[in-house]
């Protein structure tokens, strides 16, 4: 049981730089799940960790050791490939003994000097990471008789049986039909809580790291956006960019200025008006609403958007509404055509072309610069009479 | 509804009988030339089943004898003969393909500048006709003292082996994603370990394809071997075929020659069924999807 730590990492290939002076700390025992979408760079974070890729820059620590010079076989680290890449030629027992077999430990005797792990020994360990996974009836088969579900178990069950110092998983339930996925990060989460190790794990699915994670880093493009819990990244992104990425359905923008008023500041965008608290100079601004702060009406009253519903999602406990924002007319307002906004309400009252009125929640809005980070001392509130 | 499933029936059916009537036409334009040899060994008349104009040959027309002259009657004897090809074989098929093993490891599995130039150049190479390398080989040989020894031909055999098939496991290798190397590596294993316990075992389908074609080359080449050995100690199976066939008369026992041939022939159907499930696997180069 050990943490990691990564320091300023950048990486570059040949022609692309994959990863930008990225550093943060896993702790002992912490589940961390790496987030971007796919050419993010989260799985070279990943791969360096594990020793399969060299960081141009930077430093890696498990523990307190660094272990930037270390062969991947020296870091005592066990990873779950996507394609589980499972032995093809070796029956299950076989797959998830291997590296028992591979690796010498220190004898009792003589810690100096190290053996090979005895047969019983080896037999012992692999049937409890098999029944800790509930493969114990598959373990005489070869990887290719299994289901999609089964291998994703061996390839756990090969990491867990190592008793490494820390797991790698790289998006190990993608592969997984969407009804055994939700079960299986269930289970995944029981067997990290069971052993209390230090799990890294790399996902573009936000969900999933949304369940899983007990921090979450959001990364794109090589940078590390935010590290933070998976509340605090929902609910205070570090920029537009982690807002729009992270909360399903996505977030709703608005751009528009923070005026002067009544001795205080205000955002305003007919006919919408937010007091705003901390604000100490007007200027352009953008600001962000999650669809569950949003309350849709059949007609709109004072301070609501009037909209036209363009689609209607439904998804079973909740529906999506997709809603065209329109201008409100007054002369001076700026026009709002285009600008869709997804909201959560009760579709069924609904059908498409109906006009609705949209009412934004002061209190929950979240304000963007103009650089897209998101201005952390600006509060909304509901704007005076 | 009904008409249309059974008009696809037939439609089927019809494609069934065509592929058969295809099939059947290519076995037997590939198999009567060794019908006609078997025949003619087993015939009493020592001239050429083709030029008897004997399709089928009457039992009483049969004889062991041709074999019996083919095994026994030669100088040097047979066994000597097969020893010497089995040496001279099996050596090229053994280094042949552990030294295409490395070779098709290297340019899959490594990344070093040049690697596909070295690719296309090998396989350039591999389109030369082998027998322009005869005279060359024979200088560089002789000033070796090479000439007449088991390594003087051992050695070419086994590099004109490993060209193709180091490509051969190449392309195989590619086939294996690079995870179940890492995977080997994370497991606690050198790259030299990966090797060895986890790709190597991989390709077994893909080595003994090459093994069976780097074997086949030398116990039938007759070329390099005929320049190669001067004793007759060293003869092979090949080079004593062909001083059966031409006899100082000029008159060839047909029988015997024929005889001799399949006799020959059989360590290479051995090989083969010993080796078919390998073989075919490596023809296909069965995805290796875990």
């Amino acid at each position: 049981m050990t943490g990691v730590r990564l320091e300023n990492i950048s990486k570059q290939f040949k022609d692309s730089t994959a990863l930008e002076d990225v550093s943060f700390a896993v702790k002992d025992g912490e589940f961390v799940v790496i987030l971007g979408a796919s050419g993010s760079g989260k799985s070279t974070i990943l791969r360096i960790i594990a020793g399969l890729e060299v960081q141009t820059r930077g430093h890696v620590y498990i523990g307190d050791m660094l272990v930037d010079e270390y062969e991947p076989r020296d870091r005592n680290i066990a990873m779950v490939f996507q394609s589980y890449a499972l032995y093809p030629h070796l029956r299950v027992y076989d797959n998830i003994a291997f590296a028992l077999r591979v690796r010498k430990v220190p004898r009792e005797d003589d810690p100096d000097r190290y053996r090979r792990r005895t047969r019983e020994e080896i037999d012992d360990r692999v049937r409890r990471a098999a029944d800790l996974l509930g493969i114990g009836d598959t373990l005489t088969k070869k990887p290719a008789e299994l289901s999609g579900g089964q291998r994703q178990r061996v390839a756990l069950a090969r990491a867990i049986v190592r008793d490494p110092e820390l797991f790698l998983l790289d998006e190990p339930l993608s592969n997984l039909d969407a009804k055994i996925r939700s079960s299986a990060r269930l289970e995944l989460k029981r067997i990290h809580e069971q052993l209390k190790q230090t799990f890294v794990f790399v996902t573009h699915d936000q969900s999933e790291a949304m369940t899983l994670a007990d921090r979450l880093v959001v990364i794109d493009h090589g940078h590390l956006l935010q590290f933070d819990t998976p509340e605090n990244v929902l609910s205070r992104p570090a920029n537009q960019f982690v807002a729009s990425f992270v909360g399903s359905p996505e977030m709703m923008f608005l751009e528009g200025r923070i005026r002067a008023a009544n001795g205080g500041f205000a955002f305003e965008l007919d006919p919408v008006r937010i007091s705003v608290r901390g604000a100490r100079a007007p200027g352009p601004v953008t600001v962000g609403f999650r669809p569950w702060d949003l309350t849709v009406a059949k007609t709109a009253g004072p301070g609501a958007f009037p909209a036209v519903v363009r689609g209607i999602e439904r998804l079973g406990s909740s529906d999506l509404l997709f809603l065209e924002l329109q201008g409100s007319g007054a002369p001076g307002a700026p026009a709002m055509s285009g600008v869709t906004v997804r909201a959560m309400s009760r579709a069924y009252e609904y059908e498409v072309g109906d006009s609705a009125g949209v009412t934004l929640a002061p209190d929950r809005a979240l304000f963007f610069g103009a650089d897209g980070d998101r201005l952390d001392e600006l509060e909304g509130a509901p704007a005076g009479p | 509804m009904m008409p249309r499933r059974r008009a696809r029936k037939w439609l089927r059916l019809g494609r069934r009988i065509a592929s058969h009537a295809v099939l059947i036409v290519a076995v037997v334009f590939a198999l009567f030339p060794v019908y006609f040899i078997v025949i003619t060994s087993f015939s009493k008349i020592p001239i050429a089943a083709i030029t008897a104009q004997v399709l089928v040959p009457k039992v009483s027309q049969l004889t062991l004898g041709s074999y019996q002259q083919a095994l026994s009657g030669q100088y040097p004897a047979f066994t000597s003969l097969l020893e010497n090809s089995l040496i001279f074989a099996g050596s090229a098929a053994a280094i042949g393909m552990g030294l295409a093993a490395f070779t098709g490891f290297a340019l899959s599995k490594f990344n070093f500048p040049g690697r596909r130039s070295l690719v296309y150049f090998i396989l350039i190479i591999s389109l030369f006709p082998s027998f322009l390398l005869i005279i060359p080989y024979y200088f560089m040989f002789a000033k070796l003292g090479l000439i007449d020894t088991y390594p003087g031909l051992i050695i070419p055999y086994s590099a004109g082996a490993v060209v193709f098939a180091g490509i051969l496991v190449k392309n195989y290798m590619d086939s294996i994603p690079d995870d179940i190397e890492e995977a080997a590596l994370m497991d606690g294993l050198s790259r030299t370990g990966a090797f060895f316990r986890v790709l190597l075992p991989l390709c077994y389908p893909v080595l003994g394809l090459a093994a069976f074609l780097a074997f086949v080359g030398p116990y039938t080449d007759y070329a390099l071997a005929h320049v190669f050995i001067t004793s007759s100690a060293k003869e092979t199976l090949a080079l004593n075929l062909y001083n059966i066939a031409t006899t100082d008369t000029g008159a060839s026992n047909y029988g015997v020659v024929t005889a001799f041939a399949i006799v020959m022939s059989l360590p290479i159907v051995v090989f083969y069924m010993a080796f078919q499930r390998y073989i075919i696997g490596g023809l296909t180069l069965g995805a290796v999807r875990g």
